[in-house]
Parts: structure tokens; C-alpha cells; sequence
């Protein structure tokens, strides 16, 4: 446990000198708080291009305060996971192709402990980003568009964060089966949108899959109600990262470490 | 042209510009330090000032080099 | 008494065998240098020593051990080229790493100074590991390796890419080192292996040629010859030596003729009768044994 710590200080060192603890979060903040402002300031943006005809009065529906949360998820769901997945694509792989796991695993660390003190550093990066997002995301939506309950927000933030801890695990995992980062990127990212479309196509089977969790969130907020299926996509959620990184911890034992 | 100008709800807009300038000014602390950057360093630094907003975050993912 | 006993080691990449069949024992408190060129396989076997390589076939057991037991508790290990985190300061890396061997980290803190002081590199402690030169990262990279003081250190080519003062001092601090711990160090240059080793470890092509105590070896590899020096046409003798009875070979090097010979005294005498018949311009003739650079290029070439 001394030993687990260890490493998880030295990655938590790392991520603040190489800023990740200050550009993830604002990346993140920025993506969840774009489209709530650029929806409210539409009207204006067209009017300022001028390319609507003289006297035409351009109505928009304003949205509603779930819509404006909504929105953000969605931005967080495309561009949000891309960069949780750029910024945790190289922790192993980039140890070593660096030769830094040599001088590391030659010492008595543990690969479990290497491994989930990697997960955990990440994880945490990215709950934070999450919470500074989804702030962001609520000053808006209560400043443009109406109010949303703050304890509503908490439970927005509680499921959605599960959805982010999916998208490390996903990472982490390839991060001991594959070498390169490029690869890395584009495993998770097919990954996902596989996941993405499965559950489109075929939402009757898999309706608690862990990218149903945005939809059930919403359904949350409009009804006031935390479904069974939000439940159950939760449970499954976390199941799947769990596997995940014991998959990854396996992977990486049955390695070899060096080149 | 931009009519509503002198209305602009600072409330709205002050948080983005704040936290352009943060992205902006450690991406040129990190560049600073930093010896090797992936591509001519320059030309990171063209990319940080004056490509908003994307241009610290692509010299985050893309620029620097972790050695 | 045996520290670690290797018994048919053998690594196999695909078609291409780095390691064939090598067994060796390391003898406690001993400093044993792994020599040989390039490619021999020496790096290969210090990893799988060291547990970042699993053996294709063999055994390796440490005292108190099982065979292939997990022994990265008892050993140090510095690779050919070692890479840091280089975004840590010296110290930072140096108190990780004893961490890592689960030193408590007050324990860890004071080792650490006391280890940056003895590699001389403690005036650069608080700085980033990326701005230290190769000869700083060496000793960092011993430092590392002996924080937890360990019973085998294991160094892959510790002086091979420093420029003469840092050799000097990588070689002076093995040299302190070696009254506390067993010593494995590999190598390709034969005058660091005889200046600080007990014990050679000879390689070729993934074949232990020829092991055991330095001393031992020169003497067994040990031959008479006979040095001679000419004013003029050396080559016109080559051959009439080799004529002599008692004479085996004959090398010219750098215009002296390097006499390999059975009996030196009778070849003296042999080569002094054939010099005065025939009026050889001898300028100089002197006898000798082979030196452990002959042993090299022998066991090399063999």
C-alpha cells in the first residue's frame, strides 16, 4: 500500500509539472460551457453575418436548462473523450519506449500496483476536469437559460464520471497490449464508437451499456426519477472498468518489459 | 457592426477570455523551459499566441515532448 | 560461497538464439566482469538476471532463493543506457527509487544525500535530471542502483560511453564498491575488466567460452614467446623462423615479430644460432609471456 502511494504521488508530481492538472481541466471547462454560450448568442452571431434578408426576424427556441446541460455532455462525449484519451495515452507505452521502466520494474514494484496507481492519477485528473466542466456548464445554464438544481448537478457529475473512469480503463488497457500511442488513440477511439453505434442500432440489447449513460442521465433530470436503467448502466460501467484493468494488470505482468 | 458591443454581458464573456489567457501563458511557461519541441520550436510559438484557444492545446497534446 | 548460480541459460528471439546454454556461478563479494564484443549476448543475459527477461530454457538461483524465484529485492541494476524521469531533480529520482524499495521516506531522504555525495553529484541535486551531462546520468544511475544496498549490483557497460574523467571515476567508485557487494559488470573492453575484476566471464556469440578467476586464466592461457626487432626488411624472416623447430607462430606486429614458441629457452638459443650464421640485423630480442590480450584475441578467435 506504502509502495502503491508512492507511485501515485510521483504521478500526480508528474501530471502537475507537466501541466496536465491546469490545460485538462480548462479544455474541459471551455468544451462544457461552448455551446451554451454560443447557442444563447445565435441570434446575434446570424445578424452580425447579415446573410438573413431585411426585416426577417429569426426566432430560435431557447433552451431549456436540461438541454443546456445536455449539450455540454454532448460535447463532452465526442471532443471531451478525445482528450481524456490524449492525455492518458502514453503513461505506460511512453515509460517504455523512454527506457524508464527498465531502471523502474528492475526494482521490487509491483505490476498491480504500477498499473492501478497509473488508473487511479488519471482518473482523478479527470473527475476534477469533469466537476470544473460541469460548474462551468451550471453558471451558464443558470445565467442563460434557468435554473438547475445544484444537488441535480451533483448527480449529473456522479454518472457521468463514470463514463470518463470507462474511457481511462479503455486506455490504460491498450496501454499494455499495444506499443505505439497512435495505435493506442485509435483502438480506444474505435472502441467507443463502436460502442456508440452498437447501442444506436441496437438499443433494445443494450440499453445498459455504458454509453446509454448520457441518455439515462437525461431522462434523470427530466423525470426527477434515477431509473433502474441508469442503475444497471452504472453497474455494468463500473464492471467493465474493473475487468479492464485487470485485464490490463495480466497483459502487463505477461510482458515483456523491455524492448 | 457588432451592435450589441457596449451590452455585452461581461458575466458571459469574461470567464472565456480568463481562461484563454491561463491556457495561453503556461503553454508559454512550458515552451519557455523546454529545450525540444516536436517540429521547429518557433514555430510553437507562432501556434501558441496567435491560434486562439486551440493553438496551447495542440502544443499540449502535439508540442511538447516528454522526455 | 555462491551468490547466483545460472545453469543452461538459454534466450531465443524467434530463429535468432542471443543466449546458448551458459552457466556460470558468481562467487560472493567477487567483482566478475562479462566480457566480450558486441552482440555476444551480455546485455541479454544481465536481463534476464535481473527478471526484465524470461529465460527461453535454464535456471537462475540466488542463494536463499528458489530457481526463477522474483529476486529484484536483492539486486542492482543500471542498464547500458539508462533513461530517468527526467522531468524529477536528481534527488527527487534517487528518494523515489528507495521508496520503491520500500525504504520509509526518511530513510530514503538521508541515503539519497548521503549517495549523491559519494557519486559527486550532490551540487546538481536540485536540478532536472534533463539538464545533467552523460557522466552525471551514469553516477545518478549507479546511485539508483545500490539505495538499497543490495547483495548483487549489476552494471550493463558502465564505462563504455564516458570520456576519460568520468571512466576514471565510474571505474574508482566500482573499485569502493566492491567491498560491499558482489559486482557484475559487463563489458567489451578488456583493460577495464583487468583493472577492477576478479573473475571473467568470457562471451561469444551467445557461448561462454571461458570463465573463472583472472589469474587463473592468464595462467593457463599463458605462452612463452620470444620478441625480435630488425633494422630493415622484417618479412624476409617470417619464414625462416617458423622453420625453427620450437617456433609455433609468428606475428608481426608494428614491424616487431611476435614469436609464439614451445620452449622459450631452446628457441632463444635456436633463433641466436640461426642470427649469427646467417648475420641478421637483430637490433633487439627479448623474452616474454602473453599478455591477457593475447588470452582476448585467442578465446575471441577460437
Amino acid at each position: 500500500m506504502r509502495q502503491w502511494y508512492t507511485i501515485f504521488q510521483k504521478e500526480m508530481l508528474e501530471n502537475w509539472r507537466n501541466f496536465k492538472w491546469v490545460w485538462v481541466p480548462l479544455v474541459i471547462l471551455l468544451l462544457s460551457i461552448m455551446d451554451p454560450i454560443t447557442t444563447y448568442y445565435m441570434p446575434e452571431i446570424l445578424d452580425a453575418v447579415g446573410n438573413l434578408p431585411e426585416g426577417a426576424v429569426f426566432k430560435m427556441p431557447t433552451p431549456s436548462p436540461v438541454e443546456s446541460i445536455m449539450m455540454s455532455l454532448s460535447q463532452l462525449n465526442t471532443l471531451g473523450v478525445l482528450v481524456i484519451i490524449l492525455m492518458s495515452m502514453q503513461t505506460i507505452t511512453g515509460e517504455i519506449k523512454s527506457g524508464v521502466s527498465e531502471i523502474i520494474l528492475v526494482k521490487p514494484v509491483s505490476y498491480s500496483n504500477y498499473v492501478t496507481a497509473k488508473w487511479a492519477s488519471f482518473i482523478l485528473i479527470s473527475l476534477a476536469s469533469l466537476f470544473v466542466g460541469l460548474i462551468g456548464s451550471w453558471y451558464y445554464t443558470n445565467l442563460l437559460f434557468g435554473d438547475l438544481n445544484f444537488i441535480d448537478l451533483l448527480k449529473v457529475f456522479a454518472f457521468y464520471s463514470l463514463w470518463f473512469m470507462f474511457i481511462i480503463s479503455l486506455s490504460i488497457f491498450f496501454n499494455t497490449i499495444v506499443k505505439s500511442q497512435g495505435i493506442i488513440l485509435f483502438l480506444t477511439i474505435v472502441v467507443v464508437m463502436a460502442l456508440n453505434l452498437l447501442t444506436s442500432v441496437l438499443g433494445k440489447y443494450f440499453n445498459w451499456s455504458p454509453s446509454q449513460l448520457s441518455q439515462h442521465i437525461e431522462d434523470m433530470l427530466l423525470t426527477n426519477h434515477i431509473s433502474t436503467d441508469l442503475i444497471m448502466s452504472a453497474i455494468i460501467t463500473i464492471a467493465a472498468s474493473l475487468l479492464l484493468l485487470i485485464g490490463s494488470i495480466t497483459f502487463f505482468q505477461s510482458k515483456k518489459i523491455v524492448e | 457592426m457588432f451592435e450589441g458591443l457596449e451590452q455585452i454581458n461581461w458575466g458571459i464573456i469574461a470567464p472565456l477570455i480568463v481562461i484563454q489567457l491561463i491556457l495561453m501563458v503556461i503553454a508559454l511557461v512550458d515552451w519557455s523551459k523546454r529545450e525540444v519541441t516536436n517540429g521547429p520550436k518557433w514555430l510553437w510559438l507562432l501556434i501558441i499566441i496567435f491560434v486562439t484557444t486551440l493553438g496551447p492545446i495542440f502544443y499540449f497534446i502535439f508540442g511538447r515532448r516528454d522526455d | 560461497m555462491t551468490l547466483l548460480a545460472v545453469k543452461d541459460l538459454t534466450k531465443t528471439y524467434g530463429s535468432h538464439t542471443a543466449v546458448k546454454h551458459v552457466s556460470f556461478e558468481l562467487t560472493k563479494g567477487k567483482c566478475i566482469a562479462l566480457l566480450g564484443p558486441n552482440g555476444a549476448g551480455k546485455t541479454t543475459i544481465l536481463r534476464m538476471l535481473a527478471g526484465l527477461l524470461a529465460p527461453s530454457t535454464g535456471s537462475i538461483t540466488f542463494s536463499g532463493y528458489k530457481p526463477n524465484q522474483d529476486i529484484r529485492k536483492e539486486i542492482g541494476y543500471l542498464p547500458q543506457y539508462p533513461a530517468f524521469h527526467s522531468w524529477m531533480t536528481g534527488r527527487e529520482f534517487l528518494i523515489y527509487s528507495g521508496q520503491l524499495h520500500s525504504l520509509s521516506k526518511k530513510e530514503a531522504l538521508e541515503k539519497a544525500d548521503l549517495l549523491l555525495k559519494k557519486t559527486g553529484i550532490y551540487e546538481a541535486r536540485h536540478k532536472r535530471i534533463h539538464t545533467y551531462s552523460g557522466g552525471m546520468k551514469q553516477r545518478l544511475g549507479i546511485a539508483q542502483a545500490i539505495i538499497h544496498q543490495p547483495k548483487l549490483l549489476m552494471l550493463d557497460e558502465p564505462v563504455s560511453s564516458l570520456d576519460p574523467i568520468g571512466r576514471r571515476d565510474v571505474l574508482t567508485l566500482m573499485e569502493e564498491l566492491k567491498e560491499n557487494m558482489t559486482i557484475l559488470f559487463s563489458t567489451h573492453i578488456l583493460s577495464d575488466a583487468d583493472e577492477i575484476s576478479d573473475e571473467l566471464l568470457l562471451l561469444k556469440q551467445g557461448h561462454l567460452l571461458e570463465s573463472g578467476p583472472i589469474n587463473d586464466l592468464r595462467k593457463k592461457y599463458q605462452t612463452a614467446m620470444i620478441e625480435l626487432q630488425f633494422t630493415g626488411d622484417i618479412a624476409l624472416y617470417e619464414q625462416k623462423l617458423l622453420e625453427l623447430p620450437s617456433v609455433t607462430n609468428v606475428i608481426n606486429k608494428r614491424d616487431v615479430l611476435h614469436i609464439s614458441v614451445t620452449d622459450v629457452e631452446q628457441a632463444r638459443d635456436e633463433v641466436i644460432q640461426k642470427a649469427a650464421l646467417e648475420l641478421w640485423p637483430i637490433t633487439q630480442l627479448t623474452m616474454n609471456h602473453s599478455t591477457l590480450e593475447d588470452l582476448f584475441m585467442k578465446v575471441m578467435t577460437k
